[in-house]
């Protein structure tokens, strides 16, 4: 097994946007972009959080993560953005090992990884439309490439007429699709969702799981953390199964639970 | 480089105003701290003034014999003067004496005797102004050693009490100085720390979106910067309108010592200038430096 993955594809260079607006095909899935090998991860503490896991997601691949509280699905995460190293192993996202890029690349690589939380994190004071743009002042977008990027993106998750508006004002549901509007405006390889629909009703549930296929089918990797029996069994996508920090299953097309 | 200025400069001065009541009591915890500090600075300067004073009151003298001439008095004064530890030399002649005397006397309602002496009886002195009233010693053996001198007054009991009071009096200053330093720095950059903790998840998110060290760490500074010299401006403001009336109302006690303080207030501006930047930008720094990546 390769553990770098190949160079770049030619038709992965369209931008994600051009994708969304079907002004691009959306790439074949055919390489890694997620790459775990033999990780550990023991927090200073001395709790180990993760046990020898090896996981591969290729491009494209939606997987769902599922496991209960504390069986380390936070801690793979927090691996996968680099918010903490792994203590043994190796963590290679879209090519780069994680612990071997120098600290001032680590942010580049982030912007590969749009991430959409349980309690969506956005900054009550702004605007819908200035939540969006702030990801991309903030890693020091040129002002003319910001309103356009944030127009496209705000339209994909349907929130174009509420781009005025305060977090507060919104629902549940549309503060959640606004997270993923500004998960998606950086052009992500990868989207991570941690129980993105945890604070959410079945029906807005629904709604974001659609959005999150949709942008998959645009060759977007979507890697999703939760405890939704009923979206897992019924999407029949690949599962991961945690449990005490290791992987007791790993299935295409399956469902919540163990089926045989 | 000058669109990241421009967009960390903007950032500071649009996350000032959307804290705005966190900012302003930043900026007002850094101004009570910046008047204290500067206060406790003239302080300092006007005891370290009033102490060269008391420094200066330290006379040095020395009889001349009556046999001594003009010209061996004269090459005393011009020998004691070229030694480094003497500000000043002043020669008095017997009949000087005496008319000091006479004027002392009647100053304190005396009848003068003198009118009964035959003749002056007094010595001739050359007294001696120490810089500083260590180096007693090294004057006295400088006089002593003349023969035309006939004594030096010994005043060893009084420069030894002049100087220990001194010097206890000039550290427990300076450690004042000091003390009241070390509490301004801890309270204005955990001030600081306040207004940067409340932005936690503000800088949590820029940290998940990607933006890199640089991106975060400098709107913060920059608004440190904000509120350490807008504190400074208006500690100085308020310094500079507080200054007449207060010297007016010390007006008393600064004629009795003409103490200079020509610099001080220069001094204080440079002093509460530098604290307000200095103290604003470090408090910024160390306080986002705990969110940056790992």
């Amino acid at each position: 097994m390769t553990l770098t993955a190949a160079p770049s594809p030619p038709e992965a260079a369209a931008s994600l946007l051009d994708r969304l607006t079907g002004r691009a095909r959306a790439p074949r899935a055919e390489r890694a972009v997620v790459v775990l090998h033999d990780v550990t991860k023991r927090y200073p503490n001395g709790k180990e959080a993760l046990k020898d896991v090896d996981l591969v997601v290729p491009e494209g691949d939606f997987v769902f993560l599922v496991g209960p509280s504390g069986a380390g699905k936070s801690t793979l995460m927090k691996l996968l953005i680099r918010d903490e190293l792994a203590t043994k192993g190796v963590v290679v996202i879209d090519g780069a090992d994680l612990a071997r890029i120098p600290r001032r690349r680590v942010p580049k690589v982030r912007r590969k990884i749009g991430i959409v939380f349980q309690d969506f994190k956005l900054l009550p004071r702004k605007s819908v439309w200035e939540n969006v743009a702030f990801a991309l002042e903030v890693t020091g977008t040129p002002r003319r490439r910001i309103r356009p990027a944030v127009d496209s993106v705000l339209a994909v998750v349907g929130l174009t007429g509420q781009a005025q508006q305060l977090p507060t004002q919104l629902s549940g549901g549309e503060q959640q699709r606004t997270a993923i509007a500004r998960a998606l405006v950086h052009d992500p390889r990868i989207i991570i969702a941690d129980e993105p629909t945890g604070n959410l009703d079945p029906v807005i549930s629904w709604e974001i799981i659609q959005l999150l296929l949709r942008i998959n089918e645009l060759g977007v990797t979507i890697l999703m953390a939760t405890h939704d029996a009923e979206v897992v069994t019924a999407l029949r996508k690949r599962v991961v199964a945690l449990e005490d920090g290791r992987i007791i299953r790993d299935e295409m097309s399956a469902a919540y639970h163990r089926e045989d | 480089m000058i669109p990241f200025v421009a967009f960390s400069i903007g950032r500071a001065w649009q996350g000032f105003w959307r804290n705005a009541l966190m900012s302003l009591a930043a900026t007002l915890t850094m101004v009570l701290m910046l008047t204290l500090l500067a206060g406790f600075f003239i302080l300092q300067n006007v005891l370290l003034a009033s102490l060269s004073f008391v420094e200066q009151k330290v006379e040095v003298v020395a009889y001349v014999q009556t046999t001594a001439t003009d010209d061996q008095v004269q090459a005393l004064v011009d020998r004691i003067k070229a030694m480094p530890e003497t500000a000043s030399v002043e020669y008095v002649t017997r009949e000087q004496a005496l008319e000091k005397f006479r004027e002392a006397q009647q100053a304190q309602g005396r009848e003068d005797l003198t009118k009964y002496l035959e003749s002056n009886p007094l010595y001739g002195s050359v007294n001696v102004h120490l810089t500083h009233p260590q180096d007693l010693d090294a004057v006295t053996t400088a006089l002593r050693d003349d023969p035309i001198v006939r004594n030096v007054l010994n005043i060893q009991a009084l420069v030894d009490r002049v100087v220990t009071v001194t010097s206890i009096v000039r550290t427990a200053g300076l450690a004042m100085v000091a003390v009241v330093g070390v509490i301004v720095l801890f309270i204005i950059v955990n001030t600081i720390r306040l207004a940067v903790v409340a932005r936690a998840e503000e800088i949590e998110i820029m940290r998940l979106v990607g933006a890199s060290d640089a991106f975060i760490r400098w709107p913060f500074v920059f608004e440190g910067a904000l509120v350490g010299l807008l504190g400074a401006v208006i500690t100085l403001a308020l310094l500079t309108a507080g200054a007449e009336p207060l010297s007016q109302a010390a007006v008393g006690f600064f004629n009795v010592l003409p103490l200079q303080l020509g610099s001080v207030g220069r001094d204080t501006a440079v002093l509460v200038f530098a604290t307000g930047l200095g103290l604003g930008v470090l408090g910024s720094w160390v306080s986002v430096r705990t969110y940056l990546i790992r």
